[in-house]
């Protein structure tokens, strides 16, 4: 995959410098954090940072012809130490007024703000909500289908998206050290809907995948445990399942907004995990004052402890606690609150500052509240 | 044209006192007040399109042409918005017929840009410019103070 994303970059190159309709835009987003003290929160501490979550980012577009786009997004996060990355570089082609076909490496549609979930401009947050957007598998390497039509007040649309997700997600290893594992989800499929009416919004989206994710460290422990249950607790070629809904209304001087989403692999150690925000604000001149509330509960029940029982009596002890262990340490639940607040100095850059209160319902001391300011700009 | 500055005026309310005072507020309330009368003058904003455009238009139309909803006329012609770069006319025409303010605006255009789903109106400076450009291309359609109108090009109220 990674020598046609080159092949699209090129082709980029290529059609921009025959083609004078060359558009470039870019987006910055400088957030620095600080917690209280000695606590830690989205990799933030009590030290003022400013690498977990800015951004900058140049995107270059071109009219291939009447109908085709080519567009590339180089992006570099403070979080990869400004390692600059194709995030994006796809070829959108205007089949009608109506329809549009994207293909190459493009954003998975999952969530109301996916889309411009990493230009901070386009939202009243410092950042999406985590418990709802901090999700591994975010860009797709496929493509994309977009329809969208309105019938009186009613504007609606259609997405489906379907191609290979390839991400990674750090793991800690035996020793604690984080250590990058493969995401691979294979045929993945996804349908969105989406309904408005001027000021409210409606959103459903569904989504299924054969997902492979195998950490060494867990292999370690499977190796131990009867093959039946390791295969029922490994992650490989398994079906995951996303389902989502949000809802908006805008009546310009405020808003409320509020996403739910659900995602899990059931045959597996990962515990399907539910999550939510509900995010309300008023628009006063420049200003816009918020309030967001957003919780993820990824504490399910344990699974597979009928394996364990049919097992001769001497084993019960030691592999059900094999089979605890694991799940129960990709258990995760919390709640945070945030307080945040938006100026708009100019109608390309804006001002914001929030403090959230991180509450962690399984590790009391993983509890944090934390300050974070930043500057969104859009060229 | 006045304009008022509360920050600046919360600064002399704290440097001047006394008779001063006195003839600062004044001073306020008559710039509002202007600024008040100046602001609804503003609100005299028409769209316009080429003499040859027999197609309808209303504020819903202008609204998702402009937002980038609807790429053609209802004659079924493609369209061409010019929007104005900031300026008086910009703020008139976000507000009452797009009902966001410009920022909101380009907020919802950063989310269409960096999606490759649409490509922002191009923008001109000033009411003659876009008199110009609509005037010499049957596609376009753009908005500016109803005094700068000529025989050049169509104007077509809104309510």
């Amino acid at each position: 995959m990674k020598k046609s994303l080159t092949l699209i970059a090129l082709g980029c190159a290529t059609v921009f410098s025959a083609n004078a309709e060359v558009r470039i835009n870019g987006f910055a987003n400088f957030v620095g954090g600080v917690t209280s003290s000695d606590d830690t929160v989205y990799g933030y501490d009590d030290n003022v940072s400013f690498s977990d979550e800015s951004i900058f980012a140049i995107q270059v577009s071109g009219d291939i012809n009447d109908k085709m786009t080519a567009t590339g997004q180089v992006v570099a996060k403070g979080e990869n130490d400004y390692k600059t990355e194709f995030e994006w570089a796809y070829i959108t082609y205007e089949a009608t007024d109506n329809v549009s076909v994207s293909a190459g490496r493009l954003r998975l549609p999952l969530f109301r703000y996916s889309a411009s979930k990493d230009v901070g401009y386009s939202y009243h947050w410092v950042n999406a909500p985590r418990a709802v957007y901090d999700v591994a598998f975010n860009n797709l390497e496929g493509f994309r289908v977009d329809y969208n039509n309105y019938a009186g007040d009613w504007e609606y649309g259609f997405q489906l998206a379907a191609g290979t997700i390839n991400s990674e997600i750090d793991v800690p290893d035996a020793t604690g050290n984080p250590v990058e594992v493969d995401l691979k989800a294979n045929n993945a499929v996804l349908l969105t809907a989406e309904a408005t009416y001027e000021w409210f919004k409606i959103r459903v989206v569904g989504g299924r995948s054969s997902v492979t994710f195998r950490p060494a460290v867990l292999e370690t422990t499977f190796a131990q445990i009867p093959d039946n249950i390791a295969d029922a607790l490994r992650i490989e070629d398994d079906t995951s399942e996303f389902y989502g809904l949000g809802i908006e209304v805008d009546k310009f001087d405020w808003f409320v907004n509020a996403e739910f989403t659900e995602v899990g692999i059931e045959e597996s150690f990962s515990p399907t995990d539910t999550a939510y925000y509900v995010s309300a604000g008023i628009r006063t001149g420049k200003f816009t004052p918020s309030i967001t509330y957003e919780s993820l509960d990824g504490e399910g029940e344990i699974r597979f402890l009928d394996l364990v029982a049919a097992l001769p009596e001497p084993f019960q002890a030691p592999v059900g606690a094999a089979v605890t262990g694991t799940q129960q340490a990709f258990f995760d639940k919390y709640t945070v609150t945030t307080l945040g607040l938006r100026y708009d100095m100019d109608t390309n850059v804006a001002l914001k500052a929030d403090i959230s209160k991180y509450d962690d319902d399984l590790d009391d001391t993983a509890d944090a509240t934390l300050v974070r300011f930043a500057v969104n700009y859009i060229f | 044209m006045l304009r008022t500055d509360p920050y600046a005026g919360a600064i002399f309310y704290l440097v001047m006192r006394g008779h001063m005072l006195q003839k600062l507020m004044r001073k306020t309330i008559i710039a509002a007040i202007t600024a008040f009368f100046a602001s609804n003058t503003f609100a005299d904003v028409v769209v316009i399109v080429h003499p040859s455009n027999n197609s309808t238009l209303d504020d819903r139309a202008v609204k998702r042409i402009f937002l980038g909803k609807e790429k053609k006329f209802s004659n079924g012609t493609g369209v061409t918005p010019i929007n104005q770069a900031d300026n008086d006319a910009r703020d008139t025409f976000d507000s009452n017929v797009l009902g966001r303010s410009s920022s909101q605006v380009a907020a919802y255009w950063s989310k269409l840009i960096f999606t490759g789903k649409g490509v922002p109106p191009k923008e001109v400076g000033g009411d003659a410019e876009v008199v110009a450009a609509v005037a010499a291309d049957p596609s376009a359609i753009g908005y500016i103070d109803s005094s700068a109108v000529t025989g050049d090009v169509k104007s077509i109220p809104l309510n």
